[in-house]
């Protein structure tokens, strides 16, 4: 109670309130967590050399608490390390953080998402390289919680204009062999000697370059532009069916 | 006969001359090419072997021969030294191991415990030791030198540097060089409000005997260089390892960039010693000349590479020279007994310099300067042409290799912020950070694997996205396509280059050559390469499939070449 009385809640070691959970701070823990965490967790927190943070399950726990002090001391035995930041730049980066996570949505789509849910399925064949739960290909990155991680704007862009921004480890590339072959599919690894993908059939396949006569990165993403595909209105019910899409509860 | 033949080889010790390691064996360390005595094994910096037992028509047979698991997570550095058939290296962040460098056996072990928090930059990371006498000198991220007995690990002595809280915050990272009857000491801290400084010590009792400060002091010459009371807080380390001219007792050491980064407002003029060259006396820490490459700088182009010392006739005379591809993407070549520039050519793509004046001075070209919403036309990226790694000359080949990077990046000039200025003790500030793709998700050995996580560069922009003050989608992983790695193939005395070999992401390793006309070396997604120093042909190669983050050395044991590179978290070591 001194404490409260004494110093501002942030500054307080005994109170653990985090001031800045609003959209204010928000945007500014995501201008910090820009700064210092998208060189592991990924611009938006989808992870890559740190942990997917889109998915409101922390290892070290995820009371505004526990994200304080993961942030502020580091996991010690690991390669998270201690953020140099005020104290109230790391509370902004937990509001950010927290935000990333969270289970509900915070924009209202304006489709059918029972409807959409059948345009992915069927018409969109989008279940042929996007898996859900346990059913789908693995062509493209698994949605089953992709509205809880994208926002509705992201959701639409990556219908209408897939090569916008595509996750680096879905990254399409095409190999042609020196015998003529042409195999397109995703980059799962490459090193100056060698190079390995998922082809289009979902086989793992691994080429020595020495072997290849050519290799085009120029075409981000397999995916077909939906535009020409599926009418607005479809459109809007797939991004309403991917924004309900809130993982395993 | 058999049997007495076998007692003898037991009793032998692993060593042949063994320890002491006089100061005369370090001058003359070329006389040894079993042994690698120094960080860059010879007082001029070379990182050459003179061992050839592998070649470019044995190197085919060369495998792995044993490796030293070190077991830990953070960038494996270091560089080794091997003096007669003893190793010793160091482990982050501060352990130090002697090995038996025939097997890789652990002989013995020694540790320094950090305290939990420190002040490194890019990592708590080591890059190895010196050796004098029967002493190993070890920098510690806690600011302090400490000497170990190299027969059995015991500490002999510890100095405390400086206090490693102050101001920004400091630490220390780099390999010492053991001078004469000294140690010298450099430390890191750049990226903070801190001042800079070399330090030399007493390498029997540990005694401070000097200090350089890199940014003068007042009533020094070149005070007037920093606008206000900038130079206080000005940064300027020397983070990396020098050279030594042991004819003229001159150190040569590199400086890093000054503070704040990439925001030169409040600190107008060129600021020097920053991105330079210094000359120093060795017994004193006298300055003797000096050059900067990048007049207030505004992008992190440190100049800490390790000088490459080469005599050669140049315009019609012997000359003693100097050796330099920089981080602001040029390679110098300087007479180093004078710091006469002589000439300068890019490596690298680079945008800011049209060329130089006669007294070697860049003239800068407008509109490379970070700005707010981020910068992406500015070439060298944030981690130059060259960085700290080690490059190599061959007396054989004459040729200066360069392992360089080309990389698009984002120059971002945020608010400057002191220490004192934060909500509490840590220093603050809006972090500059390499960022590039992970590309390929493989973990720590994946493409890009690059710069290291922040742990508190408190720098004031950066590779920042636009936006990233605010909203905004702004990127900073930039395609695959527009960054790579080259081997790069350098005739020091034109600038021009020889060869290139290309490799597919910017390293973080260093190169060395051999007597073998090879040049060694390993890529972030860790494959081990071996190229003819003649052509760039790539030869031989291994993937260890982890970050190479240090550079190769070469060493006989019982008789047998050896090639060591740390791997990830392994020292991987070769042989035929």
């Amino acid at each position: 109670m001194i404490c409260l009385l004494v110093l501002a809640p942030p500054l307080c070691a005994q109170d653990r309130v985090n001031r800045f959970d609003t959209p204010e701070g928000v945007q500014q823990g995501n201008a910090l967590f820009q700064v210092h965490c998208t060189y592991c967790h990924g611009a938006r927190g989808e992870g890559g050399r740190g942990a997917d943070l889109t998915t409101g399950r922390y290892r070290r726990g995820g009371s505004d608490a526990n994200l304080f002090d993961t942030i502020r001391n580091g996991i010690p035995g690991t390669e998270m390390p201690v953020v140099r930041a005020t104290d109230d730049e790391v509370w902004k980066m937990v509001a950010f953080v927290k935000n990333l996570g969270a289970g509900e949505p915070r924009e209202k789509a304006s489709g059918d998402a029972v409807a959409g849910k059948a345009v992915f399925q069927g018409k969109g064949r989008c279940t042929g390289c996007h898996s859900i739960g346990s059913e789908g290909g693995t062509l493209g990155p698994d949605l089953s919680d992709v509205g809880r991680r994208r926002n509705l704007d992201y959701l639409a862009e990556s219908l209408l204009r897939p090569d916008a921004d595509v996750p680096v480890r879905y990254r399409a590339v095409a190999v042609t062999t020196k015998s003529g072959q042409t195999i397109t599919g995703i980059r799962l690894n490459e090193d100056d000697i060698s190079i390995q993908l998922r082809d289009e059939k979902d086989n793992f396949r691994s080429f020595f370059k020495n072997k290849l006569s050519g290799m085009r990165y120029d075409k981000p993403s397999l995916m077909p532009p939906y535009g020409t595909v599926l009418n607005k209105k479809e459109i809007d019910d797939v991004v309403s069916y991917l924004s309900s899409l809130r993982g395993v509860q | 006969m058999r049997i007495a033949a076998i007692a003898i080889l037991a009793v032998m010790p692993l060593a042949g001359q063994g320890l002491p390691v006089t100061y005369e064996r370090l001058v003359k360390a070329d006389q040894e090419p079993g042994n690698w005595l120094t960080y860059s094994n010879s007082y001029n910096s070379w990182r050459f072997s003179r061992l050839d037992q592998i070649n470019t028509q044995t190197v085919k047979n060369l495998q792995v021969k044993w490796l030293f698991q070190a077991r830990h997570q953070e960038k494996f550095e270091t560089t080794p030294l091997v003096v007669d058939g003893i190793m010793y290296l160091t482990r982050p962040e501060n352990d130090v191991f002697a090995l038996d460098a025939e097997t890789g056996r652990v002989l013995w072990t020694y540790s320094h415990k950090n305290p939990e928090r420190t002040y490194n930059c890019c990592g708590r990371v080591n890059r190895g030791l010196a050796i004098l006498g029967n002493r190993l000198f070890m920098n510690t991220l806690d600011m302090h030198v400490i000497a170990i007995d190299a027969k059995s690990g015991r500490e002999l002595w510890k100095t405390e540097i400086f206090d490693y809280t102050a101001s920004g915050g400091y630490a220390a990272t780099g390999a010492p060089l053991a001078v004469k009857d000294k140690v010298i000491v450099g430390m890191a801290g750049g990226e903070h409000s801190i001042s800079g400084f070399l330090d030399a010590y007493d390498a029997a009792t540990g005694r401070h005997l000097w200090r350089f400060h890199t940014i003068p002091q007042p009533g020094e010459p070149n005070f007037g260089t920093w606008a206000g009371d900038s130079w206080k807080t000005g940064g300027v380390a020397t983070w990396n390892n020098g050279s030594y001219d042991p004819e003229t007792n001159t150190v040569y050491w590199g400086t890093s960039n000054p503070w704040p980064d990439y925001n030169g407002d409040s600190r107008a003029g060129d600021n020097l010693y920053s991105c330079s060259i210094l000359a120093l006396d060795a017994d004193t820490g006298k300055l003797k000349w000096h050059y900067q490459l990048t007049p207030h700088d505004t992008h992190d182009w440190d100049a800490t590479q390790i000088p490459i010392l080469l005599d050669a006739q140049f315009r019609g005379r012997p000359r003693k020279l100097m050796a330099w591809a920089a981080r602001n993407g040029f390679y110098y070549l300087l007479d180093r007994n004078t710091g006469e520039f002589l000439r300068a050519k890019n490596f690298v793509r680079q945008t800011w310099a049209k060329g130089f004046d006669d007294k070697g001075r860049p003239q800068v070209i407008p509109g490379n300067d970070p700005t707010p919403e981020g910068i992406d036309t500015v070439f060298p990226g944030v981690d130059g042409g060259a960085n700290w790694m080690s490059h190599s000359y061959s007396p054989l080949t004459r040729l200066l290799y360069v392992f360089a990077r080309e990389e698009r990046r984002v120059f971002t000039k945020n608010e400057i912020r002191h220490a004192a200025e934060g909500n509490n003790a840590a220093p603050t500030g809006l972090a500059a950070i390499g960022i590039v793709s992970d590309g390929t998700g493989a973990g720590r050995g994946g493409r890009g694997a690059g710069s290291p996580p922040n742990n508190g560069v408190f720098g004031a922009g950066g590779n920042l996205p636009p936006g990233a003050a605010g909203a905004g989608r702004g990127r900073v992983r930039f395609a695959p396509e527009e960054s790579w790695g080259k081997v790069v193939a350098i005739d020091p005395l034109s600038g021009d280059t020889q060869w290139e070999h290309k490799v597919l992401s910017p390293p973080w390793g260093g190169v060395m050559a051999t007597a073998g006309n090879l040049v060694f070396g390993g890529t972030v997604e860790g494959v081990v390469f071996a190229l003819d120093a003649r052509t760039g042909e790539r030869l031989w190669h291994f993937s260890a499939n982890d970050r190479v983050y240090a550079a190769p050395i070469s060493f006989l044991a019982n008789g047998k070449q050896y090639v060591s590179l740390a791997v990830g978290d392994v020292l991987v070591t070769f042989g035929l």
